[in-house]
C-alpha cells in the first residue's frame, strides 16, 4: 500500500489502535454531566465545552499560563525521555552516552522503549526506504510535544550512503528535525551537547501551555 | 585429502572443466547448471564437504556466474571454489538448500539482488528488499537515480 | 488454543538493531518463528562499485560498527590477495594485536547489551564501563572510538607510539581482575542460570549444517577457529589452540555462548601478550600498493561473530567489478527459526541476545 492511499483513509492513519467497528455502535452514550464515565472523544468534546471555552472566555486560561508554563517548560527541558531506538553506529555512541563513563542520565536523559513515554527521536543512522514507513509511524505515536535529534551524517544527508538505491537522502525529508548533530560517528560528548542544545530550545520554544489546543 | 588430489578427482566428474588449486588448501572447479545437481550432491557425501560459505552472483554482461564457496570445518580449514556459468535470459539452477540448510538465504539474497531462480528452494522471495521493490539492483544494467556527482 | 503472530520489532528492546522477527505462539509456546530483515540495507556491495579500492575502507568500517577493525582487516586482505601485496611483518604483528583488542571490546559490548536483556542491568553498566578502556586503547594508534580506518591496503595507518604495550598490558589486567568478578557474579546467579540453561539449545552437526560459525559454533564444542584453520597474518606464529565449550556433548545453549565469548576475552589476552612480546622491527606500510586489479581473490578471517568472507572480481580497473561481502549473523539469523521453536515468549531474548546479533552486517 502506497503512502498516499495511508495518508487519505483515516482509519489506516490510525495505525495500531484502528478499531475495526464503528465505536458509536460499541457502547451507548453515558448519561451527559457525568464526565467520569466518558469515552475519549466524548471526553474531549467535554473538555471543551466545560473547561476551555470558559477559560478561554473569561481570561482564566492566560492568568494561569503565566503562573504555570515556566514550572512546566522546566520539567519538559529537564526530563528528555529520548526513545530507545537504535539503527547503525550512532546507536552505540547513544548507548555509550548512556554509559557509566558519560551517564546522559545526569541530564535527566532516560531512554524508554515505548514511543508512547517518549519526548524525543533519535535517528541514528541511514533511513532506507524499508524502514521510512516504520520510522514515520514511530514519530506520530509519539505524544506531543515531541522534539526529533538527527543524529550523525547518515540521519542528515546520508552520508557515506549518499549513491545507494536504497537510502533515503535525510530524516528531514520526511520529519521535521530540531537538532542536527554532525559527526561520523557522533561521540558520546557531542551527542550530549546536542542535548544540551535541545534544552536551549525548549525554553526558547516555551512549550508547556496550560489547556494547549 | 590433500587439495591436488581432491581436485583430480572431482575434475573426473561429469560437466566439471578447469579444476586448479588456488591456495595450498584452496581448491578451484567449473562446472555446467545441467551437472550441478549431481556434482554438489557428490561434494556433500564423498567429499565431506559440510559448510556451504557463500554464494556470490556475478553479472558478466553477457551471463551470470555462481561462485560458490565450499568448505570443511575441521582443522584443515579446506575450501572449494564452484564457478557455474548461466545464460543471461534463463538464469534458473537447482537450489542446494536440501543439501546445506545454511544455503537457504544466500540462494534468496541471490535472487533479491540479482534475480537468480533456484529451482526447489523451499521459500524464495526477497529477503533485503520490501516486497514491492521494482528490478534488481546488483546487476549491472539496473539504473538508479543519483542526485549529486560523483566525485 | 487459538495460535497467534506476534511482531517483535523493528522498534523492540529485544532486536538490538533494526530487524524484524515475527513469531508464532500457542499460548506462550512459540510454534514457528520468521526472521525479517532489511531494514538497514545500505546497498555497500553497489555502491562498492563506484569507488576506488583504498576508498572502500570507509564503508567496511561500517558494516558491523561494533567491530570495525575486523571488517576492515577482512577486505584488506582480500584486496591485498587480489593486488599481490606482501605485508611486512611489524604490521603483521600490529593488525594482530588491534583485532584481538578489537574481539574483546565486541564481546564486551555484547556483554554489556546481553545482561540488561535478562535483567541484570548491571550488566550493562560493567560492559560499558570496561569496553570504554578499550576504546581509548584503539583511539591511540588510530584517532577514531568506534570506526577507526586502520587497517590499509598494504600495511597500517602508523606505527604503535611507544608505551602502547605497557598501557595494553594496564587495561587488560584490569579486565582481567573484573572478569573474574562478573564470573562469580554471574556463574552462580540462580537467576541467570535458570534463564540461560538448556533455553535455546542446538547440536554441532545441526549447526554446522545450517551454517552457524565462530563463538557461536565453538560453543558446541566444535574446536574450528579460522584464525587456526586458514591462518593469516601474525596468527600462525603464536602459540593457540581454539577455546569451545559445550553445555553437553555437542550441543550448545545460551550458558555455554555466554561462557564461550568470556573464555575468548581471556585467549585474546593472552594472544595479545605474546604478539607485543614478539613484535619485530620495521616498517608498517608495503613500499608500493598498485591501484589498478584484475582477476579475482577471496579470503576468510575470523571476525568477532564467526565467519566472514569477502570474494572481489576486478576488470583491471581502479574499482572493484563485483564486491561480495559474507556475513556470519546472515546465515545464523536465518537458522534462528531452528532454535527459536519450542521455547517461551520470554526465552526469546536470551535466545536471540545470546547469539551476538550485528544487524550492520547482516544487512549490508
Amino acid at each position: 500500500m502506497s503512502r498516499q492511499q495511508v495518508r487519505g483513509n483515516p482509519r489506516m492513519r490510525r495505525g495500531l489502535g484502528s478499531r475495526t467497528s464503528d465505536p458509536t455502535t460499541m457502547m451507548e452514550d453515558p448519561p451527559s454531566g457525568d464526565w467520569l464515565t466518558l469515552r475519549s472523544d466524548q471526553f474531549l468534546k467535554w473538555v471543551d465545552d466545560a473547561v476551555y471555552n470558559i477559560a478561554e472566555q473569561t481570561g482564566i486560561r492566560d492568568v494561569v499560563n503565566r503562573v504555570t508554563r515556566p514550572i512546566f517548560n522546566w520539567a519538559l527541558r529537564y526530563s528528555p525521555w529520548p526513545l530507545h531506538f537504535g539503527i547503525m553506529c550512532c546507536a552505540l555512541e547513544m548507548g555509550a552516552a548512556g554509559g557509566p563513563d558519560h551517564d546522559s542520565e545526569r541530564m535527566g536523559v532516560v531512554y524508554r522503549s515505548s514511543p508512547r513515554q517518549c519526548d524525543i527521536l533519535i535517528v541514528n543512522g541511514p533511513v532506507c526506504e524499508k524502514l521510512r514507513p516504520k520510522l514515520k509511524t514511530l514519530y506520530e505515536q509519539m505524544a506531543d510535544p515531541k522534539w526529533v535529534i538527527a543524529m550523525g551524517e547518515c540521519a542528515i544527508g546520508g552520508g557515506p550512503y549518499w549513491d545507494s538505491y536504497s537510502v533515503v537522502a535525510g530524516a528531514d525529508t520526511f520529519i521535521p528535525v530540531d537538532v542536527y548533530i554532525p559527526g561520523c560517528p557522533v561521540r558520546p560528548e557531542a551527542l550530549m551537547h546536542g542535548f544540551l542544545t535541545l534544552q536551549k530550545k525548549i525554553r526558547e520554544q516555551e512549550p508547556g501551555y496550560f489547556l494547549r489546543r | 585429502m590433500e587439495t591436488g588430489k581432491l581436485i583430480q578427482q572431482l575434475g573426473k566428474h561429469k560437466g566439471t572443466s578447469n579444476s586448479s588449486a588456488l591456495r595450498s588448501n584452496v581448491g578451484c572447479i567449473s562446472v555446467t547448471p545441467e551437472a550441478s545437481s549431481a556434482f554438489f550432491t557428490a561434494l556433500k557425501e564423498d567429499f565431506a564437504f559440510d559448510h556451504c560459505s557463500l554464494i556470490s552472483a556475478v553479472d558478466n554482461q553477457s551471463g551470470f556466474e555462481l561462485v560458490y564457496h565450499f568448505s570443511i570445518v575441521g582443522e584443515s580449514g579446506q575450501m572449494l571454489e564452484v564457478h557455474v556459468d548461466l545464460p543471461r535470459d534463463t538464469p534458473t539452477i537447482d537450489s542446494i538448500t536440501h543439501l546445506w540448510g545454511g544455503a537457504d538465504w544466500h540462494e534468496r539474497e541471490a535472487y533479491d539482488l540479482m534475480g537468480i531462480y533456484f529451482i526447489g528452494h523451499p521459500d524464495l522471495k526477497r529477503v533485503l528488499l520490501p516486497d514491492g521493490f521494482a528490478g534488481h539492483p546488483l546487476r549491472k544494467d539496473y539504473v538508479y537515480e543519483i542526485h549529486e556527482e560523483e566525485w | 488454543m487459538a495460535e497467534m503472530w506476534i511482531h517483535m520489532g523493528p522498534q523492540h528492546p529485544m532486536t538490538h538493531g533494526l530487524w524484524n522477527l515475527r513469531i508464532k505462539v500457542d499460548g506462550e509456546t512459540i510454534t514457528d518463528a520468521v526472521p525479517e530483515l532489511g531494514y538497514l540495507h545500505r546497498s555497500v556491495e553497489k555502491i562498492g562499485e563506484r569507488r576506488k579500492y583504498f576508498m572502500n575502507t570507509t564503508l567496511t568500517d561500517r558494516l558491523c560498527y561494533a567491530s570495525a577493525m575486523t571488517w576492515t582487516h577482512c577486505y584488506c586482505l582480500t584486496v591485498e590477495e587480489l593486488m599481490g601485496v606482501e605485508t611486512p611483518q611489524r604490521a603483521k604483528y600490529i593488525r594482530t594485536i588491534v583485532l584481538e583488542l578489537q574481539r574483546i571490546a565486541s564481546h564486551l559490548m555484547w556483554l554489556g547489551a546481553y545482561l540488561p536483556d535478562l535483567g541484570l542491568i548491571t550488566g550493562f553498566l560493567y560492559g560499558m564501563r570496561d569496553r570504554e578502556m578499550f576504546l581509548n586503547l584503539l583511539e591511540i594508534p588510530s584517532g577514531g572510538r568506534l570506526l577507526y580506518n586502520y587497517v590499509r591496503i598494504g600495511g597500517v595507518k602508523r606505527d604503535l607510539p611507544p608505551g602502547f604495550a605497557a598501557k595494553a598490558e594496564r587495561v587488560m589486567q584490569t579486565l582481567e581482575q573484573r572478569l573474574k568478578e562478573y564470573e562469580d557474579l554471574y556463574d552462580n546467579s540462580k537467576i541467570f542460570r535458570m534463564r540461560t540453561d538448556d533455553v535455546g539449545c542446538y547440536s554441532a552437526s545441526d549447526a554446522i549444517n545450517w551454517g552457524i560459525t565462530g563463538p557461536n559454533l565453538r560453543s558446541a564444542g566444535v574446536a574450528f577457529d579460522l584464525r587456526q584453520a586458514d591462518s593469516y597474518d601474525a596468527y600462525p606464529e603464536l602459540d593457540f589452540t581454539p577455546v569451545t565449550t559445550s553445555a553437553s556433548d555437542g550441543i550448545s545453549d545460551c550458558f555455554s555462548r555466554y561462557r564461550q565469548r568470556i573464555d575468548e576475552m581471556y585467549q585474546s589476552m593472552d594472544l595479545i601478550r605474546q604478539a607485543l612480546a614478539k613484535m619485530p622491527e620495521g616498517e608498517v606500510m608495503a613500499d608500493s600498493v598498485p591501484v589498478r586489479a584484475s582477476g579475482e581473490a577471496f579470503r576468510r578471517t575470523e571476525d568477532s561473530r564467526g565467519e566472514a568472507l569477502m570474494y572481489l572480481v576486478g576488470d583491471g580497473t581502479d574499482r572493484p567489478y563485483r564486491w561480495k561481502i559474507r556475513s556470519p549473523m546472515f546465515t545464523t539469523v536465518s537458522a534462528s527459526p531452528h532454535f527459536l521453536k519450542g521455547y517461551k515468549v520470554a526465552d526469546v531474548p536470551a535466545i536471540m541476545g545470546s547469539i551476538d546479533m550485528c544487524i550492520g552486517e547482516t544487512d549490508k
